[in-house]
């Protein structure tokens, strides 16, 4: 039989990682963005508990606490954002955020 | 761990699949099929709906909900001491106080700011000079 | 597997950790006591402005207590680590962290004071204003004075998560709005790659401890070569963001253009600041043996920063998006320094202070020539400003050579001492790229200039500046200007500030 090893976890989280990444470059909505990179920071914390796991300590497992508070704190300022831009345009397109270029 | 380890919870997304797929198969075959205007409108049992819902929520909801979930989370950090309460000693107590006085310092904040308010008036010392030029 | 240990409490060594406890406990009681006494604007600045001048005084007597450490004998060791590795290694008390304290508390105190009119003008929430911005320079100082991966990273969070609610805060333009969902969706992208860095660094390596995986890569016991490569350039991409280098710097120009122009400037140079810092920080506490892999790395985001944030500032017609290119430039002059290794340590602080304080400056002289509350400048509000305000375009035009590198400014032995420093390194390419990046830099700066003082005014009379403002400015003018023509002091203080 197969042994599920470190290393399928951390690939496993390579690809969630790069599914967060690939939807921030190219998805226009800035919720969905939101979303995306909060796939991205789960990926991350996968990749903190297998490595824990692996190399049998608890750095790991506690570094996970960290990123979800980091996370939390992210998601109510991000909202906070979103909702001032909706309530000032309608729309979480950040397509339509075109003031700024040159 | 093998992937054997994993057997049984492959055994339980092929049992929710076919539990699924099957009822939604025999309610499609055997369900008689008399569909009215106030039968197919959703969520209305029947009846049909006199107004339409409000659209967004009001903002004041987001401001409770997302205040929840800040303190919700912060108490992660208390399991963690919880459990190794008695190593830890004075020095977790110490640390874990400064802690929730940073976390009830916030509180007392938003408390006194009148963010858990639903009165809105509570909040308009807040606005800028360009804001009340707006309202 | 059991994860059953005993466990001791770490030491305590609060005098490591004293202005950044200034800083966060001192916004802590502006919040309460601006809700509970609704006090005048004015005392809450002039109160902010002395929790800063607190937190610098309690940096001097760390950098006291870190000159008494560095002549430790060997009998002294333990006291040694408890004082410089407290709590257990997740802070460090060394003469890179207190000089990483010194300029950003620096630049938080000009930032402050040449931004006051946007705090006034924020009304009620000038508070929240003020706390966010001692609650960022706290987490960058973290930044700075961390041996801990994790450490870093909270600190990072600190900084970064008070910048973006700083760069909304008017809610009286779209255009800050836009630079506010902007900088913190891309912000919060750098974030989680440079945490996915630190997962990977820590799968590779075995420890979030910097001092730990230098240890473990000294031994040549580590596991996984691969999984610590890609996490050391994951780490040094996450930080580029934050530094806006090129490729990465894409949010700097709008954020730089849309931010209130009363904080654009804080923001930017404290950004920098708390990147660069850690980068050093990673880099040569960590990794200085992998210098062969990660160099070549910086100096190809260098190269490219240098050329791009220089050719494309100008076309510029907007000021604060010309000083956003010219950041990116000046990220790419940085990291030229970066790429020379520990030795090129205090040179790359020594540009890092200097820069962030005419970064400041200029800023501070666009919002009073634009306004504090706004977003944009165009170059018409600058045409025949040394007929308007003759104060204003004078240190507009000393802080605009000082960041062109012109001889006798602070920016000149800034640059000159980068640039040395890759020479020897062997990146006499990169030298050269430099060299010319600079010379390509020049013609925009000499542009704003030309229109300050050789071209007719196309808009009224500016408001005179207020006395805060003018301080700062004459400061960050001063600075520029003492240090360019005697900079033997601040490179000796530099010089010192590598990491344990």
């Amino acid at each position: 039989m197969i042994e599920v090893t470190a290393g399928w976890y951390l690939s496993l989280a390579a690809v969630l990682f790069s599914i967060g990444l690939l939807g921030i470059l190219v998805r226009r909505n800035a919720l969905i963005m939101f979303m995306c990179v909060e796939l991205m920071l789960n990926a991350v914390n996968l990749t903190f508990v297998a490595a824990g796991r692996a190399l049998g300590n608890l750095e790991g497992q506690v570094a996970v606490f960290f990123v979800l508070v980091v996370a939390a704190a992210e998601v109510v300022v991000g909202l906070a954002i979103i909702v001032a831009i909706f309530r000032r345009r309608e729309s979480a397109s950040v397509d339509e955020l075109a003031t700024l270029r040159g | 761990m093998t992937l054997n380890d994993y057997l049984p919870l492959l055994v339980m997304m092929v049992l929710a699949l076919v539990f699924v797929g099957a009822a939604v198969l025999i309610s499609r075959i055997f369900s008689p099929k008399r569909p009215t205007v106030e039968k197919s409108a959703p969520y209305e049992s029947g009846i049909l709906p006199e107004t339409e819902p409000a659209q967004r929520f009001p903002v004041k909801f987001y401001m409770v909900a997302m205040l929840f979930v800040i303190f919700d989370v912060e108490i992660i950090f208390l399991f963690a001491w919880a459990s190794r309460f008695n190593d830890l000693g004075w020095y977790g107590i110490g640390a874990v106080a400064i802690f929730t006085a940073f976390v009830l310092e916030t509180l007392a904040y938003v408390w006194k700011r009148g963010a858990l308010d639903w009165n809105v008036k509570h909040r308009a010392r807040y606005m800028t000079a360009a804001d009340r030029e707006a309202a | 597997m059991t994860f059953a240990q005993v466990l001791t409490p770490p030491s305590v060594g609060w005098i490591a950790i004293a202005p950044e406890i200034v800083l966060g406990v001192g916004a802590a009681l502006i919040l309460l006591f601006d809700v509970q006494y609704k006090p005048k604007r004015t005392h809450l600045g002039l109160a902010t402005a002395a929790i800063v001048a607190t937190a610098f005084a309690f940096a001097i007597v760390q950098y006291d207590r870190v000159q008494t450490l560095s002549q430790a004998t060997a009998d002294q060791a333990a006291d040694f680590v408890a004082t410089a590795f407290p709590f257990d290694a997740m802070i460090v008390l060394d003469a890179n962290a207190v000089f990483g304290r010194f300029a950003m508390l620096l630049v938080t105190g000009l930032g402050l004071a040449a931004g006051w009119r946007l705090f006034e003008r924020l009304g009620a929430r000038a508070a929240e204003g003020l706390a966010l911005m001692l609650l960022s320079a706290t987490g960058f100082m973290f930044m700075a004075s961390s041996t801990h991966l994790m450490m870093v990273f909270l600190g990072l969070e600190v900084g970064s998560i008070a910048l973006y609610v700083l760069a909304g805060i008017t809610r009286e333009r779209t255009e800050s709005d836009e630079a506010a969902i902007k900088y913190f969706l891309l912000g919060s992208v750098a974030s989680a790659v440079f945490i996915y860095g630190v997962a990977l660094t820590y799968a590779g390596s075995g420890s979030m401890n910097l001092l730990e995986i230098q240890g473990v890569l000294a031994r040549n016991i580590f596991t996984r070569p691969a999984v610590l490569l890609i996490g050391i350039a994951l780490m040094v991409v996450g930080m580029g963001f934050k530094v806006s280098a090129a490729p990465f710097h894409s949010w700097a120009p709008d954020v730089y253009q849309g931010a209130p122009g009363g904080i654009v400037g804080y923001m930017a140079a404290a950004a920098k600041i708390g990147g660069f810092a850690a980068l050093i920080r990673i880099l040569f506490t960590a990794f200085p043996d992998f210098i062969s892999t990660w160099g070549p790395l910086v100096a190809g985001i260098a190269a490219l920063s240098m050329l791009l944030g220089s050719t494309v500032a100008l076309v510029q017609d907007d000021i604060r998006r010309m000083l956003g290119y010219s950041g990116v430039a000046h990220a790419g002059f940085i990291l030229t320094g970066v790429v020379a290794g520990g030795a090129g340590t205090g040179e790359v602080w020594f540009y890092l202070g200097v820069y962030t304080v005419q970064l400041v400056g200029a800023f501070g002289v666009v919002a009073a020539v634009t306004g504090a509350a706004t977003s944009g400048a165009g170059i018409d509000a600058f045409r025949g400003l040394s007929k308007r305000a003759p104060f204003l375009a004078a240190t507009f035009t000393v802080l605009l050579l000082g960041m062109a590198g012109l001889p006798l400014t602070s920016g000149f032995v800034a640059k000159f001492g980068v640039f040395t420093e890759a020479w020897q390194a062997g990146y006499e390419w990169l030298v050269i790229v430099a060299v010319l990046a600079s010379v390509i830099a020049f013609f925009f700066y000499l542009r704003v200039i030309v229109a300050m003082y050789m071209e007719e005014p196309v808009d009224e009379a500016v408001a005179p500046p207020g006395i805060s403002v003018r301080a700062s400015l004459a400061l960050a003018s001063l600075i520029t200007i003492v240090i360019g023509i005697v900079p033997g002091p601040l490179l000796s203080l530099a010089g010192e500030a590598s990491p344990l």
